[in-house]
């Protein structure tokens, strides 16, 4: 599914948009560690860490999207990092629960549609 | 098949039977009769053989005409099936030079509405050395382009197999790196590094998501919990070997510290998402071999091994 629709459909805040990469999967999680042994490469990837370090999390996994929940702050350096390595950073005031529900159910709704 | 298309988009099927030779798709054994053969001799032949015409040939294989199943049907029709086919054989025949492309046969197989087309010697000869169908045009090429393919596979494997040369020359350059404690500004750095490094030496991808996990976590240690360190990543010819040393205060349990949930972290950089007993689980989950000595006067030191070869998935 193409990134836009999921920002269309859940109404996410674009922080950085630099590409509209196909999304096959998810994953959410706060913690660096579980994210780096789990997440799968080119999923989206729902968390409310929004620092400098989630940046390089998505790098090294190659992480092309990131959801931001809980409307957290972004701080303008992982802004201007998050466009130096093209990566995408959506943001939402809905929590990471409803988030991930709501994705979800979208993708869920494409592969029927398969 | 109609070669008029590569007026519009040259395909690849439209280059081959340019470049195709109609020597290289012809049938090189003709079934054939001379001039003194009955209609009824080639019925049968016709019959038993499943084919639809045949070239007559003189004594020195020279075409002089050509009979169809068409012509052997009229025959019948008018009464003289068992006459010579001398009098009534098409001597107007359409060939084509061994030389020439299958797009000519293709074409004048079109244009004069045959089936087949006998093969002559060269351009001014009537000589013939073999017939050509379309169905024989269709396999030449469907064993051209088997082969395309298989050079096209040949050439992914060899993109994803390990580049040794490259391996060779880094060989005794090892990649080595200052890692300060509490600096999270430039943690993920050597990961990064270390991932694009790996990946100019062709390594595949899981390989190299392993080695970058690995780096990660000892990076992300030295950092959180020790007073700084260094890094140094090795490579040879068969492994990535991940060093990782700190200056102290040393881990007091290595048994208990590798033990998934275990951890020492401050609730600071719990908040970050950090510390939360993953890291020297994770790199025991993805190295091939780790070793860890930790003193707590001298600070720990860790190798980690992972090998370049073995196509080890990620689970």
């Amino acid at each position: 599914m193409k990134l836009s629709k999921i920002v269309n459909e859940c109404q996410l805040e674009k922080i950085v948009f630099c590409t509209d990469c196909e999304i096959e999967n998810g994953y959410c999680g706060d913690l660096m560690s579980d994210v780096m042994a789990h997440a799968e490469a080119e999923c989206i990837w729902i968390t409310i860490q929004a620092h400098k370090n989630s940046i390089a999390v998505a790098l090294i996994k190659d992480i092309k999207s990131i959801v931001f929940t809980n409307n957290v702050t972004v701080e303008k350096e992982v802004i201007e990092k998050a466009e130096e390595e093209k990566i995408n950073l959506l943001r939402t005031d809905k929590d990471s629960f409803t988030v991930c529900g709501e994705i979800y159910c979208l993708m869920e709704a494409e592969t029927a549609k398969d | 098949m109609n070669a008029n298309y590569s007026k519009e988009k040259l395909t690849l099927v439209n280059e081959l039977i340019y470049q195709i030779k109609v020597k290289e798709a012809m049938s090189k054994k003709v079934i054939f009769f001379k001039e003194n053969a009955t209609f009824r001799e080639i019925q049968l032949k016709l019959k038993e053989k499943k084919i639809s015409g045949v070239p007559i040939l003189d004594k020195e294989r020279n075409i002089i005409g050509i009979v169809s199943i068409d012509d052997v049907i009229t025959a019948f029709d008018k009464g003289y099936v068992d006459s010579k086919i001398t009098d009534y054989m098409s001597r107007d025949v359409i060939t084509i030079p061994q030389n020439f492309s299958v797009v000519s046969a293709i074409n004048r197989l079109e244009k004069f509405k045959v089936g087949r087309l006998p093969v002559t010697e060269s351009l001014n000869s009537k000589k013939i050395v073999g017939i050509i169908t379309l169905s024989d045009i269709l396999n030449r090429l469907l064993v051209v382009v088997q082969s395309i393919a298989e050079k096209v596979e040949d050439k992914e494997i060899k993109n994803t197999q390990i580049s040794h040369d490259l391996i060779k020359r880094v060989e005794r350059k090892p990649l080595r790196f200052e890692v300060k404690g509490d600096d999270f500004d430039s943690a993920g750095r050597v990961a990064s590094i270390t991932k694009k490094y790996f990946q100019n030496l062709g390594i595949s991808k899981d390989i190299i998501r392993r080695i970058a996990i690995v780096c990660y976590e000892a990076e992300m240690n030295i950092c959180l919990h020790s007073l700084g360190g260094s890094m140094i990543i090795e490579v040879n010819r068969n492994n990535a070997v991940i060093y990782a040393h700190d200056k102290g205060p040393g881990i007091p349990d290595v048994k208990l510290a590798l033990k998934p949930g275990f951890t020492t972290a401050s609730e600071k950089i719990r908040a970050l998402g950090f510390g939360a007993g993953m890291g020297l689980p994770n790199i025991k989950r993805y190295a091939d071999k780790l070793e860890i000595k930790s003193s707590l006067k001298t600070g720990t030191e860790l190798k980690a091994i992972i090998n370049l070869g073995v196509k080890n998935e990620i689970k």
